[in-house]
């Protein structure tokens, strides 16, 4: 394929060479005319040929592109199995992770995702030409399509470390048990069963109904719905759901909460006989609020029967029928899995679940308390008291985490396999596994959650002390001022100083106060309001107090008490002045207010303690382009932290001391900040714009601030801890 | 002519060159690169042209027949199977009448027991669910592990009784027939221990503490600059320890092994329980490490993982090999990083690429599980028995999140509620908020007159929802028409006079906030107001007014309390105090009876063990908010010497600790006392004295 085009390679460049001076040409006019000629087809059909590739490649290129094949699954490969073939073992029950799965295959991945290959499909067939099951269950071809399109697959069967057989073993009971392991143990790397996966929803046959699927299968993973205690090998197999198909036919909308007509709800078909007679004892105590339904007897023709239940006379749609009830009974059959458990999930009925040893679907991730209530069989009899003592508020939560785990896990086949393959990742790469919440928590409670990242309660030792770091650019007989006033304070351990200005270098060494605690300066590359927030290799200790070089306004005392508030509340933004926001109903947006107000929902960063942590969140977490906007604005970078801080803590900041003048004595303007209007709309502009970054107003509004607890206490002074709160 | 075709061919010759050039170069540059590098579309699984005519799975008709055989019938079911479940092994039907009850066998029955095993049966008998009648006993719990049970009158095949097995070296040989019995035990391997029935202990030393225990030692959440990556303890064997050869020595610590050989030695078989409780050396430097790496050694692994917690040194865990402490309740992943041990060369880069969000959580996790679930031996005990309640009251059973956030599985008590978002600590992880309303509960003792003033001031604040007068005067309360007018609902509560009665869980109390108040307590609705609106900012705290503080007395060699040092505080009084209404529950059934009639005896001491209880919750100072009243007068008020000064030592040993923190701050209005015109201010009564 190639040919034509490296010979042309190998041609044009002579070509090139020679016709490069057109004085060459009139030389060679009759002489080489063929030659010429010879040339000229060449390129022609180089170009041709070009063409050719460039709009007709599937067919010359395989494997790329258009790599979907459109085929009939009765055209697959048959392939023969003598009878003779080898059988694979039973499966192993002592298997475990790290006993019977290769994790070198899956070697170290930084994305921590694993591969999976699915071998291509294939037709068996016995010596006699009949076959070994059906090819290809609809449902199985789902799932091997869902996998398929997911991030897992791999068509590269060297660097796969999961192994998806095409051999549909759903079912076991449209299949040859032994043909099947055979089939199994000749694929390209059975390798006695070592990371492949087998899916499973109906195992076992009649009379006893084992557990699990009877296909021997050597070492395989088994997702399985119907595992029991007995045959489920905790952290190896994984416990899927029996997919119900009324998922995809039925379209049930969600049900908002409120009271539902029937208490509790029975709308299987096929109940042992024991069961049933319990059940109907229920109902003929407790008429109008228990359910129990059964097969319609005389329904018409064409109608399905799987769709309607019976009551007596009464004919209901199911499985509608299920919204109307608050608890459904998901009893257990010949088999542990049923179906049933799927339809009551999507109806957002809280399932009852008796089925003792019953490993629960995905019981390894998912918290099944939260969504269903779990009965001893020998319990069934007082269930109706149990259920009772449930209240309202929480079987409501329950209905909609049921409902949830419907949408999440049960309502495609595609759902359950990557809820399986995402299991099995998680236990290969256990540090990165998903967390409980990310798993188990519907998305409205993600949503209203707040999980504060500082959520030990813990006050830091007093001895840690804090760090004071000055934000200068200039300004270096009042930064040499506030540095000296700082340096008083008892807990301070260091001081550092950005130094914003490129085009100046800091006083020298020996211009500096000198004071008790080390004193670090740290040049910036750019002058950036983002430098004073961010997290310095030089910050030893958790509390941080931000300083402008021209506060020095506060006392020793002010700023000792600052940090022993902020010891108690950690978690927050601790400063002097407050700021409140407030909305604005005629323009319909928020408006930044600092008159004198009774609420606070903002500290200046000016002046203010905050955990380290905030600076790395400030830094590398911050959403949108707020970072950027503030530095291309050189304005609110403190209105950015105040919205960072209480988005991701959920908490409001802590104003501390009375109200006052911050800056030099001098100003007239109140803290020394310009009032004027431009400011004002400014800063107005800021909020509105973080909010609409931020998706949501996270700033908590209060109405106290943090005083010495002998604040203007009618109390000598002298014997007060924090004498000088207020004075300058 | 001549020129002009020239001209003509030169025109189509370089045109058909550029094309070519054009075409062919990107197809040329494609071939020059070798296919294994090229960039590859995959081969996906085939979409069939037929796949919507595939057969299901099954047909649904089969589905709901599902033919249940004989087999299927309940007893049958089980009497076939072997193995334990809490189903089969367990008779709950002993627990139903009086509840989760837990009797312990005299120790007398049996050979001498050891220390330890007196620490957990004393664990057993401090608890709320103890009883020495064994008639109403639902747990039934052997006092050693080294008996013949069968000679127990109520042994039963073992049904509902449970055994500590804290010394497991002498595993497999309990020296008996453990039957249907229950086993906790002590670092126990995954395939001995029957999921979901055996419980999973770690493994503590005969000094361990009884109660209390050390708080953890995390000083700093972020890893300080200059902290190493990992701890490595040298026990691990010649593979492993091949291996941290390839890791960069200079990011990870070896630990010197002071006890490799006896180790070595027990690997397999049973290992003596002390012989490393002498771990100073080590333990420093396991305060400066993010993570250790805990070897799956014998039974010390779960030990190294206790100290490890302790020092807030993220546990590294192979994750094969062994259960983990109360695995069934406690989500290790949030506090532990695992790792596949054929993955261990990749711990390195593995532990680097973690987050520092992440890092911070999981220091936090470790210091918080600790605290909560293993610092003593009683709440190694107790939490076993919460987990064995757990399952038996299935619907009753604590959420995830009770388990694994602060404050823990035993003080968040599901009696209460399942509702995560009912708890006064679990507001802002649930979204939810504590209703906008409080219920005053007013304390009329035996020499007080009924208080009309104090049901004006209160019924006068927006937020009050009802007030309920709890009448423990001998007189009989007043008639209905005696009482003052309000719009409020008011109601009076006949209690047993006894003080711990103030802190009863009535079913009266319809709001979560409370203000409790003495009838001679004097509050006016702007204090009320602001005292309440701060109290929903912190709705796990006591918010109150008048305080005290607790102090070491050298001289005495105990704990003291005084209104003397006004400059901080560490409790508020009862008498005018807003707090959660699951306090209520906690104080009622979490602390022990004895407690609470210390408390009747006793005056003023129910105000000092409200403020442990909630200290020992939060792990938070109360808050003060300011009140009308003099400071002056609040300290004339105060007695010489309290009647009442052992109770608080008392407390403190019944606690292991002393839980009380101290504060310096109080929570003023934002203008309170500001040179502002007093028509600005909000809360301006407050500052008029």
């Amino acid at each position: 394929v190639c040919k034509e085009e490296t010979v042309c390679v190998s041609m044009c460049a002579p070509v090139k060479y020679n016709i490069r001076g057109p004085a060459l040409i009139p030389r060679m006019k009759t002489k080489h005319r063929l030659y010429y000629i010879t040339l000229f087809s060449v390129v022609l059909l180089g170009l041709i040929a070009t063409g050719v590739f460039q709009f007709w490649p599937h067919s010359i290129e395989s494997s790329s592109d258009w790599a979907v094949e459109k085929r009939s699954v009765h055209d697959v490969p048959v392939v023969r199995l003598p009878a003779d073939s080898p059988l694979p073992e039973r499966g192993d029950l002592s298997c475990r992770m790290h006993t019977c799965f290769d994790v070198y295959r899956c070697g170290f991945n930084p994305k921590n995702k694993i591969k999976v290959y699915i071998y291509s499909l294939k037709k068996y067939v016995d010596d006699f030409g009949v076959p070994v099951s059906n090819t290809i269950s609809r449902e199985y071809n789902e799932l091997l399509t869902a996998i398929s399109d997911s991030d897992f697959y791999t068509d590269d069967i060297n660097r796969a470390c999961l192994f998806v057989p095409s051999i549909d073993v759903l079912n076991q009971n449209t299949l040859r048990i032994k043909e099947t392991a055979q089939a199994l143990a000749q694929l390209a790397r059975w390798d006695r069963g070592t990371n492949q996966l087998l899916f499973n929803m109906l195992p076992g046959e009649p009379p006893d109904y084992n557990t699990a699927l009877d296909v021997p299968r050597d070492r395989a993973l088994l997702a399985g719905g119907g595992f029991s205690t007995w045959t489920y090998r905790q952290g190896y197999d994984v416990s899927i759901p029996v997919y119900s198909s009324l998922s995809a036919e039925v379209d049930l909308p969600e049900r908002g909460p409120g009271p539902r007509r029937y208490f509790l709800l029975s709308s299987q078909m096929a109940l042992h006989p024991e069961y049933r007679s319990d059940l109907e004892a229920l109902q003929a105590k407790h008429e109008e609020s228990v359910l129990v339904l059964e097969k319609c007897t005389n329904l018409s023709e064409g109608v399905l029967s799987t769709r309607k239940r019976c009551h007596k006379d009464q004919v209901f749609d199911y499985p509608q029928v299920l919204q109307e009830a608050s608890f459904c009974m998901v009893l257990r059959g010949a088999r542990l899995g049923q179906a049933v458990l799927s339809d009551v999930l999507q109806a957002g009925c809280v399932p009852v679940i008796i089925a003792d040893s019953y490993i629960l679907p995905f019981s390894e991730v998912l918290d099944w308390k939260r969504a269903s209530v779990v009965i001893p069989e020998e319990k069934m009899r007082d269930m109706y008291s149990v259920l009772r003592s449930i209240p309202q508020r929480q079987i409501e939560e329950m209905q909609r985490q049921a409902r949830w785990f419907w949408e999440a896990y049960f309502q495609s086949m595609k759902a359950i396999a990557m809820a399986t393959l995402q299991i099995i990742n998680d236990r290969i790469y256990p540090y990165a596994a998903i967390s409980y919440e990310e798993w188990n928590d519907p998305p409205a409670v993600k949503w209203s959650s707040v999980s504060n990242p500082l959520f030990l309660p813990l006050i830091p030792p007093q001895s840690q002390g804090f760090t004071a770091i000055v934000l200068t650019y200039d300004r270096v007989e009042s930064l040499f001022r506030v540095i000296t006033e700082v340096s008083k304070v008892p807990s301070l351990s260091k001081l550092l100083v950005v130094w914003n200005n490129q085009n100046k270098n800091p006083p020298e060494d020996s211009l500096w106060p000198k004071i008790r605690v080390p004193l670090k300066v740290v040049r910036t590359a750019e002058n950036k309001l983002s430098n004073r927030f961010f997290p310095y290799d030089e910050i030893e200790t958790e509390a941080v107090l931000a300083i402008d070089d021209d506060i020095i306004m506060l006392t020793a005392d002010e700023l000792q008490f600052g940090y022993e508030v902020w010891r108690e509340f950690p978690d927050r933004l601790v400063g002097y002045p407050g700021r409140l926001h407030l909305w604005d109903h005629e323009m319909s947006k928020w408006k930044y207010e600092s008159e004198w107000t009774n609420e606070v929902s903002m500290v200046l960063t000016g002046v203010a303690f905050y955990h380290k942590y905030f600076n790395y969140l400030y830094t590398y977490k911050m959403p949108g382009d707020i970072k950027n906007w503030v530095d291309a604005h050189m304005n609110c970078e403190d209105i950015a932290m105040n919205f960072l801080v209480a988005n991701v803590t959920g908490k409001a900041v802590i104003k501390v001391t009375p109200r006052k003048k911050f800056k030099c004595p001098e100003c007239t303007a109140i803290d020394g900040l310009s009032l004027d209007q431009t400011h004002m709309v400014e800063r107005s502009e800021c909020i509105n714009k973080f909010a609409s970054v931020f998706g949501t107003m996270p700033l908590k509004v209060v109405e106290h601030r943090a005083d010495p607890v002998l604040y203007k206490d009618d109390f000598p002074e002298k014997l007060k801890s924090f004498p000088n709160i207020g004075s300058l | 002519m001549q020129s002009r075709r020239r001209k003509y061919l030169w025109l189509i010759f370089s045109a058909s060159w550029l094309l070519l050039v054009l075409l062919g170069a990107p197809r040329l540059r494609q071939l020059a690169i070798p296919p294994s590098l090229r960039p590859r579309t995959l081969t996906s699984w085939p979409r069939w042209l037929d796949q919507e005519l595939l057969p299901n799975f099954v047909e649904p008709e089969e589905l709901t027949k599902d033919p249940c055989p004989p087999s299927c019938s309940t007893r049958q079911w089980q009497r076939q199977r072997p193995g334990c479940l809490m189903e089969t092994c367990f008779d709950t039907s002993r627990c139903q009448s009086h509840g989760f009850k837990v009797f312990v066998y005299p120790v007398g029955l049996t050979q001498p027991i050891s220390e330890i095993h007196h620490k957990v049966l004393a664990s057993i008998e401090g608890s709320g669910y103890h009883t020495a009648n064994p008639e109403e006993a639902c747990l039934f719990v052997l006092p050693g592990d080294a008996l013949s049970p069968q000679l127990l009158p109520l042994w039963n095949g073992g049904q509902n009784h449970l055994i500590f097995h804290l010394h497991p070296g002498s595993w497999p040989d309990l020296g008996f027939d453990l039957g249907q019995a229950m086993l906790a035990r002590a670092s126990p391997k995954p395939e001995t221990l029957r999921l979901g029935f055996d419980v999973a202990l770690p493994l503590f030393p005969q000094s361990y503490p009884q109660r209390g225990g050390s708080r953890g030692q995390l000083a700093h959440l972020i890893p300080p600059p200059g902290e190493d990556l990992l701890a490595f303890e040298s026990q691990l064997d010649a593979r492993v320890t091949g291996s941290s050869n390839h890791l960069d020595q200079s990011t990870i610590l070896i630990i010197s092994d002071h006890h490799g050989e006896a180790s070595e030695h027990h690997r397999d078989g049973p290992c003596k329980q002390d012989h490393n409780t002498d771990q100073s050396e080590d333990q420093k430097r396991l305060y400066n490490s993010t993570f250790c790496f805990i070897p799956p050694n014998c039974h010390l692994g779960s030990f190294h993982l206790l100290q490890a917690l302790k020092a807030g040194c993220i546990p590294v865990l192979l994750s094969s090999g062994w259960e983990l402490p109360f695995s069934e309740v406690i989500d290790w992943g949030t506090a532990t990083i695992m790792i596949d041990e054929r993955h261990l060369l990749q711990i390195k880069p593995a532990l680097q690429e973690l987050p520092p969000a992440r890092i911070l959580a999981l220091r936090q996790q470790t210091q918080f599980l600790w605290d909560a679930y293993f610092s003593s031996v009683e709440k190694i005990v107790h939490t076993t028995l919460e987990i064995i309640r757990d399952r038996i009251f299935r619907a009753a059973a604590r959420p995830w999140l009770l388990w694994n956030a602060p404050p823990g599985g035993l003080l968040a008590l599901p009696t209460f509620s399942t509702q995560p978002g009912d708890f006064p600590f679990y507001y802002l992880q649930r979204g939810s908020r504590p209703s906008g309303k409080f219920s005053a509960l007013i304390w009329v003792g035996a020499l007080d007159q009924p208080p009309l003033k104090l049901i004006q001031e209160v019924a006068g604040s927006q937020h009050c929802a009802q007030i309920l007068v709890l009448w423990s005067n001998d007189s009989p309360p007043p008639p209905q028409g005696k009482w003052p007018q309000t719009t409020m609902p008011l109601m009076v509560i006949e209690g047993r006079k006894k003080k711990s009665d103030r802190f009863f869980p009535y079913s009266a109390i319809g709001t979560d906030a409370i203000l409790s108040l003495d009838a001679h307590s004097s509050l006016s609705t702007s204090e009320v107001d602001f005292a309440f609106v701060v109290w929903q900012s912190f709705p796990e705290r006591i918010v109150g007014f008048q305080t005290q503080s607790h102090f070491w007395d050298e001289i005495k060699g105990s704990w003291g309390y005084t209104d003397q040092r006004p400059n901080e505080f560490s409790m508020v009084l009862m008498d005018a105090a807003f707090y959660h209404r699951y306090y209520h529950v906690l104080f009622t059934h979490f602390l022990p009876a004895p407690l609470r009639d210390l408390v009747d005896e006793l005056s003023e001491c129910e105000d000092i063990l409200m403020n442990f209880l909630v200290a020992e919750v939060t792990k938070l100072p109360p808050i003060k908010v300011p009140q009308r009243k003099p400071l002056q007068e609040v300290l004339q008020h105060a007695q010489g010497e309290q009647p009442s000064r052992d109770c608080i030592s008392k407390f403190a040993s019944w606690f292991g600790h002393m839980p009380l923190v101290h504060s310096q701050l109080r929570l003023d209005p934002v203008l309170f006392k500001d040179q502002v015109s007093v028509l600005r201010k909000k809360y301006r009564h407050l500052e008029r004295l």
